[in-house]
């Protein structure tokens, strides 16, 4: 029975994965380049390319293909590792995002504390170090980037409303989420049409990221009813209410425009927001600068490289694994792709400690880094994304349909329980 | 009855047999040449049919082990909000795009029925739209659509009226995705409709003209009545294709989130049934409850087929 299930699964699954394989790899793929052949994958600016070629040449003992993935990644990871075949790569990223949904399957994985990682642990921060562990303590993913969260917001547009400009007056004066929407509230009445906050589930999800724990539990219980979540909840609907958000989604025309014009006049956000902020309203260069943001540091996003358990020569792939992502390599991974760094030693070097001319000149490290070191251990449960999905259709219900902010909740707790019960969660 | 008794009664049954099978073997070429399409179809057709079937039963994240679930999936379906809101957006989209299209379709297949010049020219530019990149095609109505900068609200704006929060409003964000489909198939419907017309006998409408009838009157009681088979099969066309719309919110609402891809955008007013089905399957990997979606979305269109059928049959009759 058991036997002829996984058959009947490998079979389904193989005629999916080669459909997928014919259209987004080479020839090169695959474990058919030979028996010293390594397959690695990540995506377009998940690495420092210039560090992934100098690891090919470096590492000659293997011979190391890598592979940029486009598309959806864990889709094209998941179906491959199914069909349980040679496509498998040896070396895979991890999107941050998707790692928790990796971790039931650990057994997939090396546990990278086997291979000797354990000596490398007080290189990176713990709290991310903790993050590519499963609960059980098995090391499944090496850190590649972070993202601490931090307030970006424009000089001009804080004078114009009398607030101070200065990094360091900004993180004092806005220290708490109150005293940030009371400044927010001060703007709007100076400069009409300026919003503090771009949309509720940004604030919503940065509280939720800066408290210690999130919408289920170590035990699997789902706690997203109780008051940790209901607080970010009531600072996200008083947004709203307060009338100082702007309701532009992330990367959307709007949302760039209301960068360039000043009128969406502070973000709070992940360092990686920095690069989008630039593409988005590279007119307003000089204008901008980053404090410490309010209520705390949270983290959205960043990265893992794991080893599968069908590569074959485990101890070399984490030689190479552990070169890529050393301090010296995370300081190119940020310099050629924007990624933070996982290593505190990285923060001190010139590649990091430069002025930002489009801060202004700040030093925005001094910021970053301080940040990078508080942010919270929380448990991150295989399902978190799901269970949080209710909580931002609502936010958005109530952000532009003006839902009222008690069935908004009420809705948004019933309507995640009810997804928790179905992905198993009590 | 009567083409057995006109045979030899001892031979068929003595060769049938061996015929049959010898048939086949001494047409293996002909076989061998159509098996590519049977062989494709069994393999990304009919087995992941079968598959998802099986998978519906289940739960699975798409690498662990699958665990028996008996109805449980559908159970949950029946009472999950989201599915019911994406079924209500499916048909409102569908309501909102399929209409306008098939009306303007018509009208444009009886102008171009009627000219003279550059025929060619004005059915190509119809049927551009068809042949675009649907994921281009939805970028650019996404900037057309967008509230400070687009077009709609700029030309709205023009004439003094109220603009509109077109991506973020549920509405709006319906019609949005409806525009995206109205204008890549109003022009395939037209060029199908203008195949139809060129068969109406030009003796019907020279008679209608000597009656006295106008354009409009024309328009209505002869190429309407004449065209109605032609105009069934673009309904149920557009039946089928409208209630699996899927790449055109995907692409327009799909990537403002990197937490929850695909859900549809703001308040989730775009989301499709086959969308939502997309996202539990390949975003939350619920590889069970996405197929236990795909399976009640097929029955829906089933319905909808029945609902369609019994009106062309009672029609005929």
């Amino acid at each position: 029975m058991e036997l002829s299930r996984r058959r009947f699964i490998q079979l389904g699954m193989a005629s999916a994965a080669m459909g997928g394989l014919a259209a987004c790899s080479t020839s090169t793929s695959g474990g058919s380049g030979g028996a010293n052949a390594m397959d690695f994958w990540y995506w377009t600016d998940g690495l420092s390319k210039n560090v992934v070629d100098d690891a090919v040449k470096r590492f000659t003992e293997v011979s190391l293909k890598p592979q940029q993935i486009g598309g959806n990644f864990k889709e094209k990871l998941v179906t491959t590792m199914a069909s349980g075949g040679k496509f498998i790569p040896d070396i895979t990223g991890i999107k941050g995002e998707d790692f928790a949904s990796f971790t039931p399957q650990a057994d997939r994985f090396q546990n990278l504390l086997d291979l000797g990682a354990d000596k490398l642990a007080d290189q990176y921060l713990e709290w991310k170090w903790k993050k590519g562990m499963t609960k059980d303590g098995k090391l499944i993913g090496l850190p590649i980037d972070i993202g601490p969260t931090a307030l970006f917001y424009r000089r001009d547009m804080f004078q114009k409303a009398g607030l101070p400009t200065e990094p360091d007056q900004v993180a004092t004066q806005m220290s708490t989420w109150d005293d940030y929407f009371a400044a927010g509230t001060q703007l709007k009445n100076a400069v009409p049409g300026a919003f503090m906050v771009s949309e509720a589930w940004a604030v919503f999800n940065i509280a939720v990221g800066q408290s210690k724990a999130r919408y289920i539990d170590e035990n699997e219980k789902f706690i997203g009813d109780q008051d940790h979540i209901r607080h970010a909840w009531d600072l996200a609907a008083k947004t709203i209410q307060l009338g100082i958000d702007a309701k532009s989604q992330a990367n959307t025309p709007d949302w760039n425009a209301g960068l360039t014009s000043g009128n969406l006049s502070s973000l709070t956000g992940a360092a990686w927001v920095a690069v989008d902020i630039k593409s988005a309203a590279s007119g307003t260069s000089g204008k901008w600068g980053v404090a410490k943001g309010p209520g705390g540091t949270a983290n959205i996003g960043g990265s893992f490289l794991a080893i599968t358990k069908e590569c074959d020569k485990p101890d070399e792939a984490f030689k190479i694994v552990s070169w890529i992502l050393s301090p010296e390599n995370q300081a190119k991974g940020f310099t050629d792709s924007a990624l933070f760094p996982s290593t505190p030693a990285t923060y001190k070097m010139s590649a990091l400690t430069g002025p930002d001319p489009f801060f202004d000149n700040q030093v925005t490290i001094d910021v970053l880094g301080k940040a990078a070191a508080e942010i919270p251990v929380q448990y991150e449960s295989p399902h978190d994304q799901e269970v949080s999905a209710p909580y931002q259709t609502e936010l958005t219900n109530m952000e532009s349909n003006g839902k009222n902010a008690v069935d908004a909740w009420n809705d948004a707790v019933a309507e995640a329980k009810k997804v928790a019960q179905r992905v198993g969660v009590s | 009855m009567r083409m057995t008794l006109q045979r030899p009664p001892e031979t068929v049954p003595a060769r049938s047999r061996p015929s049959g099978r010898r048939r086949v073997l001494s047409h293996w070429p002909q076989y061998l040449a159509i098996s590519p399409f049977f062989l494709i179809f069994a393999v990304f057709g009919l087995f992941p049919v079968l598959f998802s079937l099986y998978l519906a039963f289940h739960q699975w994240d798409g690498l662990g082990e699958m665990r028996y679930v008996g109805l449980q999936q559908f159970r949950f379906l029946l009472e999950d909000s989201t599915f019911w809101q994406s079924m209500g957006n499916t048909f409102i989209i569908w309501v909102i795009s399929t209409v306008p299209m098939l009306f303007m379709a018509l009208v444009i297949a009886s102008l171009l029925n009627s000219t003279v010049r550059f025929t060619a020219f004005y059915r190509i530019a119809y049927f551009i739209p068809n042949v675009t990149s649907l994921v281009a095609m939805a970028i650019f109505f996404g900037a057309v659509f967008s509230t400070n900068f687009g077009l709609v609200n700029a030309v709205l704006h023009a004439l003094g009226l109220p603009t509109g929060r077109w991506l973020t409003e549920p509405l709006g964000m319906k019609i949005a995705v409806a525009s995206v489909m109205t204008w890549q198939w109003t022009g395939y419907n037209a060029i199908i409709y203008l195949a139809g017309l060129q068969t109406i006998p030009s003796e019907l409408y020279e008679a209608a003209k000597v009656d006295g009838a106008g354009p409009v009157q024309i328009f209505f009681r002869i190429t309407v009545p004449m065209l109605r088979p032609i105009i069934l099969f673009t309904v149920v066309v557009s039946t089928v294709t409208g209630l699996q719309s899927f790449t055109e919110p995907q692409v327009l609402f799909g990537t403002n989130t990197t937490l929850n891809p695909n859900t549809g955008g703001p308040g989730q007013g775009a989301l499709t049934m086959v969308l939502y089905f997309y996202h539990q399957a390949f975003d939350n990997r619920n590889f069970g409850y996405g197929a236990a979606i795909a399976w009640l979305v097929f029955v829906v269109i089933m319905l909808f087929v029945a609902i369609n059928w019994r009106i062309v049959a009672r029609r005929s009759s």
